[in-house]
């Protein structure tokens, strides 16, 4: 069993092309993707034991032509999902035998570029870190949504998706027949989509981002999936407050919702709720500092991870409210650095992050 | 007593109130003067994600550019209204400029000269009130809404000053008097006479803003229906959109008809630092239908080539995107938009290189921007003004109206 | 006559450079401005009348106009020391406390301070406030506790910039040393000495300083504590900002003096576990935040006298020697260099006494001069006329109840209702352009005409000004006389006795034509300044 508090990194999977914003691992296989805001996906098959060179990426998925804002896939590791500001859902066939690695790729060019320009100042140039990837593209598009799509979960059994775009649409649909169950529409953007592990609730933050306007919108309300009915509202207990993710537990029992966007979230702190009631359980303190980016229950149903824009990762024990690690530490300065997502492995030993510097960090959890 | 109204000089005229209605000859020569509508984008809009993209660079950012009306002119996906009346503006994409924060750029660009010289100049507002304005009316001569200047007035003095108004067009408390209009006029009478036997001695310019204010506090409390917009709002706000901008961009428009020859409408929120796209398409799309509305319904009532629109804010933003998924403030490449009022549409002026970074041709400064207003509003930009024994002149030496801008 | 022996005075006295040690600061004050006088070819403004200084060092000194009684006994004394007496007085008065506690809030908050939630109340400030200033505590002691926020109702000063020590730096180099830090935040200053090192090696003495919250049902108290450990973590300007780019620490360092010297903390050190509610922090290891207190506040610091010299100075004459007061630049040198230097100086062997700086001030012919005259600057840069500053809203609200006798005498003042106060905040707050200057505004004015709050002083209310003029039966021009002495603090000028007793007698029924006579007096300009 993992000792979820002594994290440990097992490699910095350097990928500087543009910031990273989207992380999973694929099913309970090794291998692990990531997105970029460029539209890029890389894939990686991580080694059994941690330690020694990073691994390289080992496939390209092409077919998004903006941001990576979610992947996920389908529990048995043969499917990727990812969600683009490019108004579509992509699905990805990742096969057991990739096809030959054919395209070079550099995966510190950035720096490459950067250290070269300011070479005369006295910039060292690093060694390139070069890689050769397959490439995969994309079977199936999904493309109901006519904005941003900037949250999707998949459900337990691989079987619903739930999908929210920052026109406020959000849908409940069939990952193979793309038959829409449900849909409605939020008052502004419909941000931090969760869906219960039954299906029958989902989560939504609405949001409209102004500042000083009367216009500025910001709300959470628990749905009645089957109905598409508000169920909770918990606006008025979490008035004006922006929520940047939400998460159900594996047991469904509890909601956790985390604070975010540097104007709402100057400490962004996860709250537990009951998902029944609507109640609040506790608040997880202390806070990310600039704003919450991601959550993930743990897969033993007893702990939760939240990233944030202060790049640390925190693991909680829900039961206690407990701070149990972080996971990395605050890189400092006047102005903080995102995680901008984090992903755990099935067995629960492992974890993923995107960083936004230009980086996949997998930590491993040595018993 | 009704319809009697009193100029600043005290003389009791006939009713100038309703000026929307009175066809006198002093709105007639009035009207011949062109007027201004300033859209004022608070904390800097990004050129780079409106006006001056650049798309597949990494200056570029997750916003898409659209085609327009005129070929040269993509602009931003959230604006797609604007692209069907990009034939109506000119778009200078070389704003070079000196003042990089807020309370100095804000300053700056509503002045044309810098903070820290500390003579106090006139707003644009305030300089066009002087020149276009009409000494007679009722209504206040320089009208905003929302965040804006903060010069006022300056060395032209309290009769210039800008008048807030609710953000949505109305009038704020304490527009209904409680006395009857004949106490009223008693009252103010008695107050004017104190006010003379304390000015005959004491000549201090604070006393003769205080009475100004106070005689215009009369005059538009006359004049105060001209504000409501109650009963022509509902059919408006399908096209400027129900927001508090696109209503302030309507209420501009029916006060530029009533006479007011400048009006500023602040829209906020685009100091974006941190988060900058996400403020950046909400504020698009408020401002999008807010403002092609506005440019339309001017230009249906036979306004818009008397009527020039600006667009701009007080610094541009970094092309490079922070840490924070900001962009910072930028003054050394960046976009303003002029259209209407004798200005020439359809056209993209001045250009920045390929990632936004440096203007590579023509670049405008506060003074040439303030000039090419001025000019094609009529006024001359060279007009000199004296602050004590010093001369000042409406634009500052060394810049002129960039020609090419004016129809 | 007086102004002839003043030139020959001044012409006398510039011949010799040396300042005598034991003049008054008073006479170095007439004598240098009488000296820039004279070489701009100034003629000042005449010796103000008694009643015109009267109603100024009133509103100066404690914050409202005197009432009908004091100027009537005030205009008949024939004592010619009758105005020092008079300072003397009013420097003794509680209200001097509570005048000055008003007006260093406002320098110390303005008004819209951080961390709004927490500062918007601030009455237990402006108690300790007060209290600085009744027990004659000295200007450095005052800045120190500020700093250190120790004593209740001090702490509220560190509180507005609760997690924003960045701020702290702003405000604390501006209003103390009187410099312009903010630029360097971002960049190094383009006009000036300072670097961005300068601005976060400032900041390194505030960083650690935590604001603690401990509520008792509605009322949330603050303390402040200090952590053993945090810097300020820096990394370049603002546009050069990246992601990934990592912030190196930076050393606390004195505005233009050395870097803190601090123990080297044991590399195992644990900040102790946070508080419980209501628990006080631990006193840190080694506390900066004692270190910035002592330095700022220190007598010889080399900016403290001269920023609090000028600024006093400017509170008072209208512009600052150096003007605007707290921006001390080599570009922007003081009008008179030698008479900052002279307050400067005695600030210092005075033991940092405002008082003693205040009373010498007011006692100057320069502050005394008139507000006539044909010159139109509201603050003239010569100080050759009085100056004309707005009342503060602070002051409008009780000059009006002052003058319409709102409070009945000796009586708890009533309560205008937290609306009233806050319209009056509103439309009297900032009643300024950008550069400080006064702007009448549109807003203000539909306040006075149309509000029901100013409405409530001019109307009848049992015992107040206008029943103590309906119900007398003395002549109407007796009474005039009255409502003049009791609003604009003078008696009127002939014209306007019969303007007024005509207006008065005109209707049948009076009472609403007085509530107009006392509306138009508070609404004119010499009710509104302080002039």
């Amino acid at each position: 069993m993992a000792d979820l508090s002594k994290p440990s990194m097992a490699w910095n999977l350097t990928w500087d092309a543009e910031w990273v914003t989207a992380v999973t691992f694929l099913g309970s296989s090794r291998r692990v993707a990531a997105g970029n805001n460029l539209g890029q996906i890389l894939l990686w098959e991580l080694p059994a034991k941690a330690g020694g060179d990073p691994p390289k990426p080992v496939a390209r998925l092409d077919g998004h032509i903006n941001v990576i804002s979610r992947l996920t896939s389908s529990p048995d590791g043969k499917t990727l999902i990812s969600a683009s500001y490019d108004h579509t859902v992509r699905f990805w066939d990742v096969p057991e035998n990739l096809p030959a690695a054919t395209e070079p790729l550099t995966l510190n060019a950035r720096m490459i570029e950067d250290t070269t320009r300011r070479k005369s100042n006295g910039a060292k140039v690093p060694p390139a870190m070069e890689a050769k990837v397959a490439v995969l593209k994309s079977t199936r598009t999904f493309n109901e949504h006519k904005e941003w799509v900037v949250s999707l979960e998949l459900s337990r059994d691989g079987k619903t998706i739930i999908s929210g775009d920052d026109g406020g649409h959000v849908l409940i649909w069939d990952r193979d027949s793309f038959a829409i169950g449900k849909r409605w529409q939020v008052k502004g953007w419909a941000n931090a989509v969760a869906l219960s592990p039954d299906c029958t609730q989902a989560c939504v933050s609405e949001r409209y981002p102004l500042v000083f306007d009367s216009g500025r919108h910001a709300a959470v309300k628990i749905w009645d999936a089957a109905k598409a009915e508000v169920f909770k509202d918990l606006s008025a207990e979490y008035k004006g407050m922006f929520f940047a993710a939400a998460a159900y537990a594996l047991d469904g029992k509890t909601l956790a919702i985390g604070r975010g966007g540097e104007l709402d979230g100057m400490n962004g702190s996860v709250t537990l709720i009951d998902p029944a009631s609507g109640k609040k359980i506790r608040t997880l303190a202390p806070g990310h500092l600039s704003g919450l980016t991601d959550l993930a229950f743990h897969p033993d149903g007893k702990h939760l991870a939240s990233s944030g824009r202060d790049t640390v990762v925190r693991v909680w024990e829900t039961s206690s409210g407990k701070l149990v690690s972080e996971v990395g530490k605050s890189r400092g300065g006047q102005f903080k650095d995102w995680i901008c997502a984090l992903a755990w492995s099935a067995d629960g030993a492992w974890m993923a992050t995107a960083d936004m510097a230009g980086a996949v960090q997998i930590w491993t959890f040595p018993g | 007593m009704k319809g009697v109204a009193v100029t600043g000089t005290g003389l009791v005229l006939p009713n100038w109130g309703a000026l929307a209605q009175a066809k006198s000859a002093t709105e007639a020569a009035i009207k011949n003067k062109k007027r201004c509508i300033m859209l004022w984008m608070n904390g800097g809009a990004s050129q780079l994600d409106t006006f001056d993209m650049k798309p597949g660079r990494p200056t570029g950012g997750p916003f898409r550019p659209i085609a327009s009306k005129v070929s040269g002119m993509p602009m931003c996906e959230y604006l797609p209204k604007m692209a069907t009346v990009a034939d109506k503006l000119a778009v200078i994409r070389s704003m070079k400029t000196q003042s990089p924060d807020h309370p100095d750029g804000i300053y700056h660009m509503h002045t044309c000269y810098k903070m820290s010289e500390r003579t106090p100049h006139p707003e644009i507002g305030a300089v066009i009130a002087k020149y276009n304005g009409n000494p007679d009316s009722d209504l206040p001569s320089f009208v905003r809404m929302g965040s804006t200047g903060n010069g006022g007035a300056g060395y032209l003095g309290p009769l210039y000053e800008p008048f807030g108004i609710g953000r949505d067009g109305k009038l704020g408390s304490f527009t209904s008097p409680y006395l009857p209009e004949e106490g009223e006029k008693k009252r103010a009478d008695l107050f004017r006479f104190v006010e003379d036997e304390f000015t005959s001695e004491h000549k201090a310019d604070p006393f003769a803003s205080h009475r100004m204010a106070k005689e215009r506090a009369w005059r538009l409390l006359r004049a105060k229906s001209v504000f409501d917009s109650s009963k022509d709002w509902p059919k408006a706000k399908e096209r400027y959109g129900d927001t508090e901008f696109g209503r302030g961009c309507f209420m501009a428009r029916k006060l530029i008809e009533a006479g007011v020859p400048f009006v500023e409408v602040g829209q906020e929120n685009y100091d974006s630092h941190a988060d900058n796209f996400v403020c950046h398409k909400a504020n698009m799309q408020l401002l999008d239908p807010a403002w092609s509305g506005l440019l339309l319904d001017l230009e249906e009532r036979g306004l818009l080539q008397d009527t020039l629109v600006i667009w701009m804010g007080e610094v541009g933003r970094t092309p490079q995107i922070n840490n924070r998924a900001g962009r910072d403030h930028y003054i050394r490449a960046w976009t303003v938009v002029l259209a209407g009022g004798g200005i020439k549409g359809g056209q993209v002026y001045g250009s920045t290189d390929v990632d936004g970074k440096e203007v590579k041709d023509n670049p405008v400064s506060e003074g040439d921007l303030f000039a090419t207003i001025y000019t094609t509003l009529g006024i001359d930009s060279r007009a000199k003004h004296y602050h004590g024994v010093r001369p000042i002149w409406l634009t500052p030496e060394g810049t002129g109206p960039v020609k090419e801008l004016i129809g | 006559m007086k102004l002839i022996t003043c030139l020959i005075l001044t012409s006398l006295a510039l011949t010799s450079s040396v300042m005598q040690a034991d003049e008054p600061l008073r006479g170095v004050i007439d004598r240098e401005l009488a000296a820039g006088w004279k070489s701009k070819n100034i003629t000042p403004a005449p010796h103000s009348a008694d009643a015109e200084f009267l109603r100024r060092v009133f509103l100066d000194l404690v914050g409202t106009i005197p009432s009908q009684d004091e100027t009537q006994k005030f205009l008949a004394d024939a004592d010619a020391a009758k105005r020092e007496k008079l300072i003397d007085r009013l420097l003794a008065d509680p209200r001097f406390a509570t005048a000055q506690a008003d007006t260093w809030d406002l320098v110390l908050f303005g008004r819209n301070p951080g961390n709004a939630d927490a500062t918007r109340k601030r009455d237990g400030f402006k108690i300790w406030l007060a209290k600085q200033f009744a027990d004659g505590v000295s200007y450095d002691r005052m800045v120190r506790e500020l700093l250190l926020g120790e004593q209740p109702g001090s702490e509220m000063f560190q509180v507005q910039f609760r997690s924003q020590p960045e701020e702290a730096t702003v405000l604390v180099s501006r209003i103390f040393l009187g410099t312009q830090l903010q630029c360097a935040r971002c960049h190094d200053h383009p006009f000036d000495r300072w670097t961005q090192k300068d601005f976060y090696g400032m900041t390194g003495f505030f960083v650690r300083v935590v604001v603690q919250e401990s509520s008792s049902g509605n009322n949330k108290a603050y303390t402040l504590g200090e952590k053993s450990t945090g810097e300020v973590l820096f990394s370049g300007a603002a546009k050069d900002q990246g992601p990934g780019k990592k912030g190196e620490p930076v050393k606390p360092k004195f505005l233009g003096g050395p870097e803190l010297t601090e123990p080297v903390m044991p590399k195992d050190f644990k900040e102790p576990a946070a508080p419980k509610n209501g628990e006080k922090m631990p006193k840190p290891a080694f506390s900066r935040k004692e270190k910035i207190a002592a330095w700022v506040a220190a007598p010889d610091n080399p900016y403290l006298a001269r920023a609090a010299a000028n600024r006093v100075w400017a509170q008072f004459m209208g512009r600052g020697l150096v003007h605007p007061a707290d921006d001390f630049t080599e570009q922007n040198p003081p009008s008179h260099p030698e008479l900052l230097n002279a307050m400067a100086t005695g600030l210092k062997s005075h033991q940092f006494d405002l008082k003693w700086l205040i009373r010498e001030i007011v006692n100057s012919r320069a502050y005394q001069l008139s507000g006539t005259g044909s010159l139109r600057e509201a603050l003239p840069t010569s100080f050759e006329r009085a100056r004309v500053r707005p009342l503060s809203a602070e002051e409008i609200m009780a000059a009006m109840r002052k003058a319409t006798g709102y409070d009945a005498e000796g009586k708890t003042p009533a309560n205008l209702g937290n609306a009233g106060n806050e319209y009056f905040m509103r439309y009297f707050g900032e009643p300024t352009n950008g550069l400080g200057e006064f702007q009448g505004s549109l807003s203000e004015h539909l306040f006075l005409n149309n509000g029901e709050h100013v409405r409530g002083f001019v109307r009848r209310k049992k015992g107040n000004l206008a029943d103590q003029l309906l119900v007398s039966n003395d002549p109407w021009e007796q009474r005039v006389e009255r409502l003049f002495l009791s609003v604009l603090s003078r008696p009127p000028k002939p014209a306007e006795l019969t303007k007024f007793t005509e207006y008065l007698k005109s209707d049948p029924k009076p009472e609403p034509r007085l509530e107009d006579a006392i509306w138009a007096l508070l609404n004119g300009s010499e009710f509104r300044f302080n002039h």
